[in-house]
């Protein structure tokens, strides 16, 4: 007897640490409890998404419009942003609208957890929405994500030391994008901290450009399922022209890490770099080490192999969703109509985003970064819109793997993207 | 004059075993039952903080729980397909094997450490000890993640201080060389981050076992000619001794489970060389919100535990009071 509560008290002990890491999927009953009165609506918007000037306005009209409603807004961060949506969206009193990044969307709306907005396609201005956001937010021929922005990346230029090197016009293609990096060097390559391109190893967004364009994806859709086609030539082509990139520039950035660790915008701000492939948005987090870089700075949409055209860009954005579980659907439907409306949608363009449901770009192109993005833009994609996408995103990305084996010269190139494609099959084939 | 003492003792616990003959009605009375209540309050909080979780958890790994279950309340029944499909990747079995390994070096090394550093505190004059341990306490006290983010500007391919250092000191070979390529290497970086704050604690821990020790133990070791090295195996090993057994086991128990470090650092890459049990678990579970799989790893990871420490609990169940040698 003594014996046996002494073990137990021994493995007790043990599972002191261990029940941890499991203890926090355990909440899945669901008590009927109360709440949802239906006078306040919960709305989540990631940090950023949109500037306090419209998110106030908006709910002030909303509320003007709804009385005795009042909208509870809620900002929140990128970073676990996934489990915490799993646990909201699992809870009884989810918020009623939420922002969900583009590459989560199918993962949600596949395991049925989000309302089904077909029937509202038209009211929330069906017929503008952006066609690489609008894809992402479908399932199984049902609507479940309305676009909310979007952003794509450009290459980011000092027009300065374009001119000093004797380029007289921004590269259109991957020649001439080669030589002016060529051309930078010979200018400043005297300093040995100059980087005529800062390109950190795994900036894989710029990759799924290079493949796109040399005829490649990532996956191929079977039926309802995957199967990734990295091994094929044209991704094969897009990793080489990423290592050409590399070496010809010389750049000193880690080969292991992708463009946010470190920031690299804030390296393009230390006035050593004359070029990164990145959004416009980035380029205030340069102007905070240096104020005068922005005067400085110019955009050119990321080249093509072939002259004169650009390459297809990743449309990263997010989607406006409503949970399955809300206690106010169609307050919630009428909160999207007014966010989605073209006045508020061009104020979402004037801060510099891709506005998801007008296809009025017109406040977003006057700025020069601002004006490239919305160009490259229509010829925007998307990663494949499988639910389990979010997993490649969220684990480890077979992608970025790939990149810094092959950087590294750890494999070659056959052997990187064969082993890539496995990882990704294993992902989200089948 | 011994021998009597030994013939009086089986008298000596006579007593007890009459009192036991005697009134069994009294069996009950508030005497007796006063050590049970008085335990109750713990049993049921250990019941329902770990007890109720462990249950949970066992139940969750032998059901199919995604986010859509977890949304409708669905119960699916899937028996043991967690545990086969874990078990049958070969993935698993590399991941396990790497994780007991490097648990055992990272528990060996923070022992041998700590236990340096206490008997170092021991012979300190009273000035330098108190330094030494308010350096322990501030390298202990900085939040985990806090320490994770210094150790990566240290070991930074372009601008940590280690390899600047390195480069100034004539190895200029390190200049932009990245200790995160290979698996070995970030383990190995890891290791020293939890290494660096693992150690306070257990030479806390050691130390205040040494200074247990009576200082005339030390003196009589003197005088009968000790020197250093069999005065610590005569004098301050067999006083430590319990306390090295019982911070092994709750460093094994941190060691194996720890995950914000190794997550923090390369998310367990590059190429998932870095990946332990618990950032498996991580993958295969929560971040695709499978946490049927996720049950059933940790599980797993609760039996391999089970394993491993089974001679502690052979210890615990052996000893009497909890005294382990």
């Amino acid at each position: 007897m003594k014996r046996w509560l002494k073990l137990a008290a021994g493995a007790a002990a043990i599972t002191l640490a261990t029940a941890g890491c499991a203890g926090s999927g355990g909440g899945d009953d669901a008590s009927g409890s109360g709440g949802g009165q239906g006078s306040t609506l919960t709305v989540w918007l990631m940090t950023g998404s949109a500037p306090d000037s419209l998110t106030t306005a908006l709910d002030k009209e909303f509320e003007a419009a709804h009385p005795g409603v009042k909208v509870d807004f809620q900002i929140q961060q990128w970073n676990g942003i996934q489990q915490k949506l799993t646990t909201a969206l699992a809870s009884d009193t989810p918020p009623d609208v939420i922002e969900v990044g583009n590459t989560q969307t199918p993962a949600f709306a596949s395991q049925g957890v989000l309302a089904d907005l077909s029937g509202d396609v038209q009211s929330l201005n069906g017929a503008q929405w952006l066609a690489g956001l609008k894809a992402s937010g479908e399932y199984e021929g049902k609507t479940y994500g309305v676009p909310f922005y979007a952003a794509s990346r450009e290459v980011v230029y000092r027009k300065d030391m374009f001119e000093q090197a004797g380029i007289t016009k921004p590269p259109a293609s991957n020649q001439e994008w080669l030589d002016a990096i060529a051309k930078l060097k010979a200018k400043f390559g005297s300093d040995p901290e100059f980087q005529p391109l800062y390109l950190p190893g795994q900036n894989w967004y710029a990759l799924l450009s290079f493949i796109w364009d040399n005829g490649g994806d990532i996956a191929k859709a079977e039926g309802p399922n995957f199967k990734s086609t990295l091994d094929s030539a044209g991704a094969k082509a897009g990793l080489d022209f990423y290592k050409q990139l590399v070496a010809a520039s010389g750049t000193t950035a880690p080969k292991d890490n992708d463009e946010a660790n470190p920031q690299q915008a804030g390296i393009y701000g230390g006035g050593k770099v004359a070029m990164f492939v990145g959004t416009p948005s980035e380029l205030p987090t340069a102007a905070e080490t240096d104020p005068g870089i922005t005067a400085k700075t110019g955009a050119f949409p990321i080249p093509s192999r072939t002259a004169g055209k650009s390459a297809p860009v990743f449309l990263g954005g997010s989607n406006l969703v409503v949970p399955v579980n809300s206690k106010n659907t169609d307050l919630a439907k009428d909160y999207l109509k007014l966010l989605t409306s073209a006045k508020y949608m061009t104020q979402l363009a004037a801060a510099g985003a891709v506005p998801g449901t007008s296809t009025d770009v017109s406040a977003l192109s006057k700025d020069p970064l601002g004006a490239v993005m919305a160009q490259t833009s229509k010829n925007g994609r998307a990663v494949p819109a499988s639910p389990k996408w979010g997993e490649v995103e969220s684990g480890q990305n077979p992608l970025k793997d790939m990149l810094t084996a092959y950087l590294t010269g750890k494999k070659n190139l056959d052997q990187a993207t064969a082993d890539a494609n496995t990882a990704l099959d294993k992902i989200i084939g089948g | 004059m011994t021998a009597t003492k030994d013939a009086l003792l089986p008298a000596g616990t006579t007593p007890p075993a009459s009192a036991r003959v005697g009134p069994a009605k009294r069996r009950w009375s508030a005497e007796r039952i006063t050590p049970y209540v008085l335990l109750l309050p713990a049993v049921a909080a250990v019941l329902v903080l770990l007890g109720w979780p462990t249950v949970q958890m066992l139940g969750i790994s032998v059901r199919q729980l995604d986010l859509r279950e977890l949304v409708t309340g669905k119960t699916v029944w899937v028996g043991l397909k967690n545990y086969t499909d874990v078990l049958t990747d070969p993935e698993f079995w590399t991941v396990a094997v790497r994780t007991v390994g490097f648990t055992a070096l990272l528990v060996a090394a923070t022992l041998l450490v700590a236990l340096l550093i206490a008997v170092l505190m021991r012979h300190l004059n009273p000035v330098l000890r108190i330094c030494v341990q308010v350096s322990l306490v501030l390298a202990w006290a900085v939040p985990v993640i806090a320490t994770t983010t210094v150790f990566q500007w240290i070991f930074d391919q372009q601008y940590g201080i280690l390899n600047k250092t390195l480069d100034r000191l004539g190895f200029h070979s390190f200049i932009g060389y990245s200790w995160f390529s290979t698996g070995t290497s970030t383990l190995v970086v890891i290791g020293l981050l939890v290494l660096w704050q693992a150690v306070p604690f257990v030479a806390f821990t050691l130390y205040a076992g040494l200074i247990g020790v009576p200082r005339e133990q030390y003196e009589a070791a003197g005088i009968d000619g000790a020197g250093p090295w069999q005065t610590f195996r005569a004098v301050s090993w067999p006083a430590i001794r319990p306390i090295l057994t019982m911070v092994t086991f709750l460093s094994v128990l941190w060691d194996f489970n720890m995950f914000g470090q190794v997550w923090a650092i390369r998310q367990g890459g590059p190429d998932g060389a870095s990946t332990t049990l618990a950032i498996l678990q991580y993958l295969k579970g929560i971040a695709g919100s499978h946490f049927g799989s996720a049950a059933a790893i940790a599980t797993i990871m609760l039996v391999l535990l089970l394993a491993v420490t089974a001679r502690y609990v052979q210890l615990l169940v052996r000893t009497k009071d909890g005294e382990i040698t």
